[in-house]
């Protein structure tokens, strides 16, 4: 054999194992990724269990156990950040992604529920905006309005932002899109009960919230 | 992934051959050109120096000639102004005089000519070319010499770097040419050189009058004589450690200008004349590999670069578009703070961060080899944010140019 060939066949052992080291480590990132994914989707679990615990147990004085639910929608945001930049690195298809994204949806619906029994018992108005999106390639403006809605939930901590892919195959949420009556027109928003259609900028969707509720010193809890 | 996977093959290529010239640098035939230590022999060498409008920098290349460790008797230097309209034949007249330089002028014909001129006038055993913008340094030609030990040897080639290295551009130029030193020493230590370079290369004068002296080569000359020393099966060395020193072009539009003739005319000797040495076993790793993979290369690199700004302004066009009406505050400022979570580690950047590694390695490898003074560090760094995205410019450039048949000028 002579030199150029022997170093041919090195130079492509080298080659083939430096490319399957990359490809191992891009697959061992993204299972680690979906594992911290998994282990922050179990941790808000077991908050919201417990938030809801504390709720029957303190239903004389719900109020008191409020803290905790602030602290929640800011890890839910968290995670709906991260689910997002795992599907796109995943695909929306990946089989873990979708499972984790039922749990998410889950676990927002779930949220949702306790501030308005919270909100019913402490006779407090949060803000909330539920945002149904699809990324099925059939929302033009899902992405303008999820950018704009991560804006208003960062400059004001107290709203309460919930988003659904419209398009999961989740029996809870076919029940809330029933029960808010939301079409397939999207992106679809219902803030503080009211529904709306379509996103044309920050200004138009900021007049569909109340009046005064998007201030910075606005407080869902007191 | 999409668009990416079109780059894979292209990056799995770019890893093969950076691997290739590592392997091949630590094999037998490198390690001995490396031990290689200048001779006590001393046969008969004469430089030329072709000018045209080379007023600027002729004497101080002469001088750098002059300054050569060798002996004056063995040693002779012949300029020849090939027409120059500029202050050329003042610059070279104080030399007239010199007992061991031989000044001449010529109405212009180009290089080749210029050449062909100044082997007429000499009996030298070695002939020896330095473009009149360069300069070499003193123990280069006690380097060079000892490579033609062998007799099949006809060409040698010298280590290059860019002569006292201003701005960013021309730093990433220097550690363009100590990437070269590297692929020149360990190309050569297999055969596998398709061009000996204007900057003290070297030949033998009986293989030169056997092949019949410099072509015009459409514009590179030294490409096509090395492409013909292969062709008739003669082998070129290097000398990694006899280094010379290069101007170069200070702005990107002058250095596109010099590339794009440069590769444009070495595809017209590649595919035109010398088609048949690529893929010809006859002439081994060049033919079978380095200029398949470097025609290659030409297209992977505008593909890769084509991929990348499609990428790049979808990109940016998307983050505009969402972007649109929410407070710059928050749109255009970064807020959090780094989490390995949202690390964009894809197939395709870290194979790409490899290949660009690899680079790096390899220059670094070269100024080793070259023992070239002075920093590579903004070297590396201009290289790395810098020559990806002038490179693309210049193979387009070139590639429709051979492709609608259109000619430049020689001068950058």
């Amino acid at each position: 054999m002579s030199l150029v060939t022997r170093n041919v066949i090195i130079a492509l052992v080298i080659t083939v194992v430096l490319a399957g080291t990359v490809a191992y480590a891009v697959d061992y990132l993204n299972r680690a990724r979906i594992n911290e994914l998994s282990t922050m989707e179990d941790q808000i679990s077991i908050d919201t269990l417990s938030l809801d615990t504390q709720f029957s147990l303190l239903e004389a004085a719900p109020c008191d156990s409020a803290a905790s639910s602030t602290t929640l929608v800011s890890s839910l945001a968290d995670l709906g950040n991260r689910l997002s930049y795992a599907e796109d690195q995943l695909g929306t298809d990946n089989a873990q992604v979708v499972r984790l994204k039922e749990q998410y949806s889950l676990l927002e619906i779930r949220d949702y529920l306790i501030t308005k029994q919270l909100a019913e018992a402490c006779g407090t108005k949060p803000v909330t905006v539920l945002y149904f999106y699809s990324n099925a390639g059939d929302c033009a403006d899902c992405d303008k309005a999820g950018y704009a809605l991560s804006y208003l939930r960062t400059t004001y901590p107290s709203l309460r932002v919930y988003s659904f892919d419209y398009n999961l195959d989740l029996g809870a949420l076919k029940t809330l899109v029933g029960i808010t009556k939301i079409q397939d027109t999207l992106p679809a928003f219902v803030i503080d009960g009211k529904r709306s259609y379509g996103f044309t900028s920050l200004t138009d969707l900021e007049k569909q919230f109340p009046k005064g509720a998007l201030a910075t010193s606005t407080a869902s809890l007191k | 992934m999409g668009q990416e996977v079109l780059t894979f093959p292209f990056l799995f290529l770019a890893i093969f051959f950076e691997s290739f010239v590592l392997v091949t640098l630590l094999s037998k035939p490198a390690r001995s050109a490396r031990a290689r230590v200048p001779g006590e022999a001393t046969p008969t060498v004469a430089v030329i120096v072709p000018c045209w409008n080379e007023a600027t920098t002729v004497a101080a290349t002469c001088e750098s000639l002059l300054a050569l460790d060798y002996p004056a008797d063995k040693l002779e230097i012949i300029l020849v102004d090939d027409g120059s309209t500029d202050a050329t034949p003042a610059a070279m007249a104080p030399f007239a005089t010199h007992p061991q330089v031989r000044v001449v002028r010529k109405e212009n014909g180009g290089k080749h000519t210029a050449l062909n001129t100044g082997i007429a006038m000499t009996e030298a055993e070695f002939i020896g070319c330095l473009d009149a913008d360069s300069f070499v340094d003193s123990a280069a030609l006690r380097e060079i010499v000892p490579c033609f030990a062998e007799p099949n040897v006809a060409a040698v080639t010298a280590a290059m770097s860019i002569h006292q290295p201003k701005n960013m551009l021309q730093h990433m130029q220097n550690a363009e040419y100590t990437f070269g030193i590297t692929l020149r020493h360990t190309l050569a230590s297999i055969n596998g050189l398709y061009v000996t370079p204007g900057p003290f290369s070297f030949y033998r004068r009986s293989t030169i009058n056997e092949l019949g002296g410099f072509r015009h080569g459409h514009q590179t000359e030294d490409m096509e004589m090395a492409l013909r020393l292969q062709h008739a099966g003669y082998e070129i060395e290097n000398a990694p450690r006899a280094r010379v020193y290069t101007k170069s072009p200070d702005t990107v539009l002058a250095l596109i200008k010099q590339r794009t003739r440069w590769t444009s005319c070495a595809l017209r000797n590649v595919l035109g004349e010398y088609r048949s040495l690529v893929g010809s076993r006859k002439h081994g790793v060049l033919g079978m590999l380095i200029l398949p993979v470097s025609l290659i290369a030409v297209a992977s690199t505008l593909l890769l670069f084509s991929v990348m700004l499609f990428q790049l302004g979808r990109s940016a066009v998307t983050a505009l578009q969402v972007r649109a009406g929410i407070p710059l505050s928050y749109a255009y400022l970064p807020h959090g703070s780094f989490d390995w979570f949202y690390f964009p580690a894809s197939f395709y950047i870290l194979l790409g961060a490899a290949t660009l590694l690899t680079s790096l390695s390899l220059i670094i490898i070269g100024k080793r080899i070259s023992r070239t003074p002075g920093n590579i560090g903004l070297g590396l760094i201009s290289y790395t944010f810098l020559y990806g995205l002038i490179v693309p410019l210049w193979l387009a450039r070139a590639t429709v140019d051979v492709t609608l048949g259109k000619n430049r000028g020689w001068r950058w």
